[in-house]
């Protein structure tokens, strides 16, 4: 029971308020980039989840098993990297091969996620902060879920944006930029209502 | 490509495609480590120095690695400078390891220094290469410092870490919560275009320039971005 | 083919080259990197014990040590630094606490905490210092914080608990038992057949040579404490444990008696003038009674911003024989403020009453920091005396 409402903390906590995009400044690329419209904000936001879960899943036994044991801590970054670039790769011929629909939905965002900081940002934290196994596939779950979250709700505040009139110097990257403070600060709130709950 | 003279490839960096303002990219490091000048600072020298060997190796090796693997090679070769630069900020300089935790190991996925690996170093001298490195990095070191000094001095009422006790009771401390990162963000681009207006290249949509999935990726800005390259 | 080969001989070296280089760097930077760490570790152990010149990690699994401790450093000054986390009400605290060689406390702070950071972790910082200087025979008599009493007094008995700590390593073999764990201890070997599971009796007798009777919850039989002696019993009186011809006709004498003691209810609409805080009273065969009375204590009384009133009473159960002695006291139930004036529910506040007269019953030992608690206590105690004394038509 403790370990199960240690579990919903983490996941909570990383969804909301530790929210990668819109608290520690993970993923701000594809946030920018690929939030214009909503189907597209959505399937990057699916595809990053399953791909923080999948490296997850490969990277934790790699440190706790391989890179520890033999005192290679300093292989991390570069091995992690590899990790979800090969994964990247892999997913994205898998998909091709046997669920094409699904490539032609998801696949075009795959090869952005290789680079996308949010991916290699969970691998490591997960490390660094000590969580096992299943608290680590958690933290991935909720990560990955605040990201879509997060991609979801901006690309419908994009979309009033673009049917307003922006002073011609805020136009395109700047009035983004300041909208998606505007959705930060509301997270800021929301962390604030969800540490009193779990506090 | 046109060839430029060897100073202005120094100063393209630095002001006309400053990676940060108008390329818009890195920005997560620009966000995230700009909460005090000195952090910025150190992250800024931290990616200069990755991105100088990463651009020089990159190019000693253009004739030798094969196209088909270049990503690869590129992402090994950063890795490996960003965890060498990591392990000597943490041995000689541990505050800053400290104050830039997990940013500083997610160098590697900075796309300023992938991006200038594979629509730069791979494609020119060794020399030009190491200057567009130097130039890009300072380009990226001043906008993160400028942009720490505002977030600091008004949102924390310090200057890298000494106090200004002028500002003590004039604190904005939003502006050093990451709401107030991104607020800052967008009104600096915004002054940027408006003092270069006309002069910079119209940068109208995120630059996908600089990432190496821009020619497969599908969104229509990533489309021009592949145009203008 | 070809191509791809080449491809493959290209990347896995420079693979290989960007590994020796990292190995390289590494072998460099490793040794700094730890004498850094090292060396910072030590910083946060010397600012407890600033004499302590250098640390080595102790094997605590050599000693038997308070639960509370997490780590423990040996100084070379011949001192040592106990790190603890705090359990039970304000748990989750860390401290670490620096204790000299002469036994005396150095230094100690907190090194994180879940505590309201204004109120708690403030109150600590204030009152860290003040135990400075202070031994384990001594440590309690510094009065904790009023405003952050459960702060306080948990930082209290964990820098006790490292005093402790520290005599056990210097080969003191301290008795690091809560009372309730040793009483436990004692009542299971008396009576190993009740499985831990004891209900104290409550007398309304006076047996002569008898402290106290625990009696088993499953009906095994009966503990009967002669001092500092546990006997067991079973349920005819019995004793199953070891003892003294004396001893086993006195628990025979003690089980007996209780097996036959019978009370009746009284009825309290035959009397006028009792208090309204009675709540049932009951009379034994041999003229003694037994009340149950409402205690009117911080949960009525009191209340501040940090500690709410609960709301509730405390429930009293008194036996006093006709004449105004107390046989036995016991805290039915209660819901004073945590780590304080539930300090009421231990038997070692309410143990007090026992054998007192109206005459010297409010002469008992306060509860630290809950004055109102004790105060509702004794007033419901003399009201318990009162009832009696209209019981018995004795004019006050």
């Amino acid at each position: 029971m403790e370990g199960f409402k240690s579990l919903v903390v983490i996941l909570l906590s990383s969804v909301l308020v530790n929210n990668y995009v819109l608290a520690r400044f993970l993923g701000i690329c594809p946030f920018l980039g690929v939030s214009k419209k909503l189907d597209q904000a959505a399937g990057m936001g699916i595809s990053v989840t399953a791909v923080m879960l999948l490296a997850t899943l490969v990277t934790w036994p790699i440190q706790h098993f391989i890179l520890d044991p033999f005192e290679l801590g300093y292989l991390q970054t570069i091995v992690f990297i590899l990790v979800i670039a090969s994964l990247v790769q892999m997913l994205e011929v898998i998909l091709k091969k046997f669920s094409p629909a699904l490539h032609r939905g998801l696949g075009v965002y795959l090869p952005l996620i290789t680079t996308n900081c949010a991916v290699l940002g969970v691998a490591i934290n997960n490390i660094t902060d000590g969580y096992n196994f299943v608290e680590s596939l958690v933290s991935s779950l909720g990560c990955g879920l605040g990201f879509l979250l997060a991609m979801v709700l901006f690309s419908g505040m994009r979309s009033r944006i673009d049917e307003t009139e922006v002073p011609k110097n805020f136009r395109g990257v700047a009035i983004t930029l300041i909208a998606a403070s505007f959705l930060s600060l509301a997270f800021m709130g929301l962390a604030e209502i969800v540490n009193n709950l779990i506090g | 490509m046109k060839k430029d003279g060897n100073l202005s490839v120094l100063l393209n960096g630095i002001i006309k495609e400053n990676p940060t303002l108008v390329l818009i990219l890195g920005t997560c490091p620009t966000l995230a480590t700009t909460t005090n000048v000195f952090g910025a600072f150190g992250m800024g020298v931290a990616t200069l120095a990755v991105l100088i060997c990463s651009n020089i190796l990159i190019s000693l090796l253009r004739r030798v690695i094969p196209d088909n693997v270049r990503i690869p090679c590129y992402i090994v070769i950063i890795a490996g400078f960003v965890t060498i630069v990591q392990m000597l900020v943490h041995a000689f300089i541990p505050d800053l390891y400290d104050m830039l935790g997990v940013y500083l190991a997610l160098i590697v996925v900075n796309c300023i220094i992938l991006g200038r690996a594979e629509m730069f170093a791979g494609k020119n001298s060794v020399g030009r290469s190491a200057l567009d490195g130097l130039g890009m990095g300072i380009g990226f070191t001043l906008a993160l410092c400028s942009m720490a000094a505002i977030r600091e001095v008004f949102g924390a009422a310090s200057f890298a870490g000494i106090a200004i006790p002028a500002l003590e009771n004039y604190k904005i401390e939003f502006l050093v919560k990451a709401p107030g990162g991104m607020l800052v963000y967008g009104l600096l681009i915004a002054l940027v275009g408006i003092i270069t207006a006309g002069k910079a290249p119209k940068k109208k949509s995120f630059s996908c320039a600089g990432c190496p999935g821009a020619h497969i990726c599908g969104s229509s800005d990533c489309a021009k971005g592949k145009e203008e390259a | 083919m070809k191509k791809s080969i080449r491809s493959i001989i290209v990347l896995v070296s420079i693979c290989a080259v960007v590994s020796i280089l990292m190995a390289l760097t590494n072998s460099v930077t490793a040794p700094i990197i730890a004498e850094n760490d090292a060396k910072n570790a030590n910083a946060a152990l010397l600012q407890v014990l600033p004499d302590g010149g250098s640390f080595e990690t102790v094997d605590m699994s050599a000693y038997t040590l308070p639960s509370t401790v997490t780590a423990v450093y040996r100084a070379s000054n011949g001192g040592c630094v106990v790190q603890l986390t705090t359990s039970g009400y304000s748990s989750g605290m860390v401290i670490m606490c620096g204790i000299n060689p002469d036994g005396t406390v150095s230094g100690s702070k907190i090194l994180s905490s879940s505590e309201t950071p204004s109120i708690g972790g403030e109150a600590a910082e204030r009152f860290a210092p003040t135990l400075n200087g202070k031994t384990a025979g001594d440590i309690e008599t510094v009065e904790i914080i009023s405003g952050a009493t459960k702060t306080t007094a948990a930082y209290r008995s964990a820098v006790k608990d490292a005093l402790n700590t520290a005599l056990i390593l210097g080969g003191a073999s301290i008795d690091t038992r809560t009372e309730e764990e040793i009483l436990q201890d004692n009542l299971d070997s008396a009576l190993p057949t009740a499985q831990g599971k004891f209900t104290k009796h409550f007398f309304v007798e006076v047996i002569e040579g008898i402290d106290a009777i625990y009696t088993a919850d499953n009906n095994a039989g009966h503990v009967c404490v002669l001092g500092e002696k546990f006997v067991g019993v079973d349920n005819e009186g019995n004793a199953l444990t070891e003892c003294t011809e004396d001893e086993a006709q006195t628990v025979k004498t003690a089980i007996e008696t209780i097996n036959a003691t019978a009370t009746e209810l009284v009825d309290l609409s035959a009397y006028e003038g009792l208090p309204s805080q009675l709540i049932q009273a009951q009379k034994s065969a041999t003229g003694n009674y037994i009340i149950e009375i409402k205690a009117a204590g911080y949960g009525i009384v009191g209340g501040d911003e940090y500690h709410p009133a609960s709301g509730e009473y405390i429930m009293v159960r008194v036996s006093i024989t006709a004449d105004g002695r107390i046989i036995d006291c016991l805290t039915v139930s209660q819901a004073e403020t945590e780590g304080i004036g539930d300090a009421c529910a231990k038997e070692s506040f309410y143990g007090q009453f026992d054998g007192k007269t109206e005459a010297d019953y409010t002469e008992i030992d306060a509860i630290s920091g809950a004055t109102l608690t004790t105060n509702g206590y004794k007033q419901a105690i003399g009201r318990a005396f009162d009832c009696v004394k209209i019981f018995e038509g004795v004019n006050s």
